[in-house]
């Protein structure tokens, strides 16, 4: 085998890792300063702001060609999840009421192994 | 030519080799990996209890012939999704449990719709908790539960057992929570009152978006990202590489938003006034002091966290009321510590080793 100081594969790769350690360290030195909250906060503040913006106008957009808003298909979405569930407690339900016909496929109506189990002694762990 | 120079000419060749047929399959598995899904993650056989809000409470269907007395109810973290504990089967922290014998049920978030902006601290702590342990105890038909709580859900969980000390929780488990929020230096840099306005942030969006959460984790490492593509580029002829990249590159990226309200809360209590450190935190009206709990408690927390440093974390032991305490330190990260390789080796068996005696 080639030695693995002088295998190319190997000096990337550790080029890389320490790299990435030493550009985080500098990062994450240069973000411990209050002027790094400032700035980030001032930028951020404004994205969000701009962002809110940007969806009002674009919704009115949306209206205008006759198009479904973004609201309006989480608002279909939430409908959907609502049906989800209602099917879901109906699961349930049947679950229940069928809890013998289902017992042989370990869903939630089959019988629960018993809670005996003890921990295994100290030599027994492995 | 003499023998030491044909031997480095044989392995020169022996590796030239080698790494044309590496290139080879760089091209044919990177195209495989952009025209295929990942995974399929969280697969353990669950039956769903009740869903909520953004809350959902699973309950793992039993692998082991006698399980104990004392089922278990992990908490999730609220900025992830809980299939992190659940990855593919051999490598599922769930599927462990449940093959150990233990009982398991998890308490999971979705996103909060926006109408759920107005979810505090208090809906989670003295609502949507103790909702899932009383379905537990009727599931179970057991009064005793054991807690894990992951990163934040450690928190919630701490929360919920500093107002509920008099039960039913038994053992209470910990894994990288932070309660000293000044020493998260980077987000308490991120969050400073003097520039950071949550109020208006919060009025604006409704709820914290995911991509802000998400973009002030990749901050904390932000060379991570490309260097990890690039080394997923030179190992993507390895197909378990690939495999575990997938896994953790969809969980890491699938954060959830967080209800305004709640995020108001965690900004101004926690990070802002450090209120669980200093004992002086309540949620809705409630104490909430770490000396309350009495129950036995294990604090996992792993040496290289960068989310969570070991700073942020390391007086919990202390403040805690209980005389049955433990902390442990194991190698890894923040996600290491609980998923992947790392895992299987070191916080899994050391869990089981301490939870089973404390579960009959």
């Amino acid at each position: 085998m080639a030695d693995k100081g002088n295998d190319p594969a190997v000096i990337w790769q550790t080029m890389i890792g320490e790299m990435e350690k030493g550009f985080n360290s500098f990062a994450n030195q240069a973000m411990t300063s209050p002027e790094f909250s400032k700035m980030m906060n001032q930028v951020g503040g404004a994205g969000a702001g701009a962002q809110k913006q940007l969806g009002e106008l674009m919704e009115k957009y949306l209206l205008a060609m006759n198009l479904p808003s973004r609201a309006q298909m989480v608002g279909m979405a939430e409908r959907l999840q609502a049906i989800e569930g209602q099917l879901n407690e109906i699961k349930v339900l049947l679950h229940q009421v069928h809890h013998n016909s289902l017992s042989q496929d370990g869903g939630m109506g089959a019988p629960r192994p018993p809670r005996t189990r003890r921990p295994p002694s100290e030599g027994e762990q492995k | 030519m003499n023998a030491p120079a044909a031997l480095d000419l044989a392995s020169i060749s022996e590796r030239v080799q080698s790494e044309v047929q590496r290139a080879i399959q760089r091209s044919i598995k990177g195209v495989e990996y952009f025209s295929s899904s990942g995974p399929s993650l969280g697969s353990t056989p669950k039956d769903i209890l009740a869903v909520r809000g953004t809350m959902n409470l699973y309950h793992y269907r039993p692998m082991a012939d006698e399980i104990y007395r004392v089922p278990i109810l992990i908490v999730m973290a609220t900025t992830n999704r809980g299939y992190i504990l659940d990855m593919v089967p051999g490598q599922s922290f769930i599927e462990f449990l449940l093959k150990r014998g233990y009982d398991v049920y998890m308490l999971d978030w979705t996103a909060p719709k926006p109408e759920e902006k107005s979810l505090r601290m208090e809906d989670y702590v003295l609502d949507f908790i103790p909702d899932c342990i009383r379905r537990v105890q009727q599931d179970s038909g057991e009064t005793d539960v054991s807690i894990i709580g992951y990163c934040f859900g450690g928190v919630l969980s701490l929360l919920y057992g500093s107002i509920f000390h008099d039960g039913p929780m038994k053992n209470l488990i910990c894994f990288t929570t932070p309660i000293d929020f000044r020493e998260m230096k980077l987000f308490s840099n991120f969050s400073d009152r003097r520039y950071f306005d949550v109020d208006r942030l919060i009025d604006t969006t409704g709820n914290m978006p995911p991509e802000l959460i998400l973009q002030s984790f990749e901050m904390l490492r932000p060379a991570s990202r490309v260097a990890s593509q690039v080394q997923l580029w030179e190992n993507i002829w390895n197909d378990e590489y690939v495999k575990a990249y997938r896994m953790m590159d969809r969980w890491g990226t699938d954060t959830l938003p967080l209800a305004g309200e709640y995020f108001r809360d965690i900004t101004k209590n926690l990070m802002w006034d450090n209120k669980l450190y200093n004992d002086t935190m309540t949620v809705g009206g409630r104490e909430a002091k770490l000396a309350n709990i009495k129950v036995p408690i294990l604090h996992a927390v792993a040496e290289h966290d960068h989310i969570v440093p070991y700073d942020a974390a390391k007086h919990l032991i202390t403040k805690i009321g209980s005389s049955d305490k433990e902390e442990v330190m194991l190698k890894g990260g923040h996600v290491s510590l609980v998923a992947g390789g790392n895992a299987i080796k070191r916080l899994w068996p050391k869990l089981d080793s301490w939870l089973g005696k404390r579960s009959t």
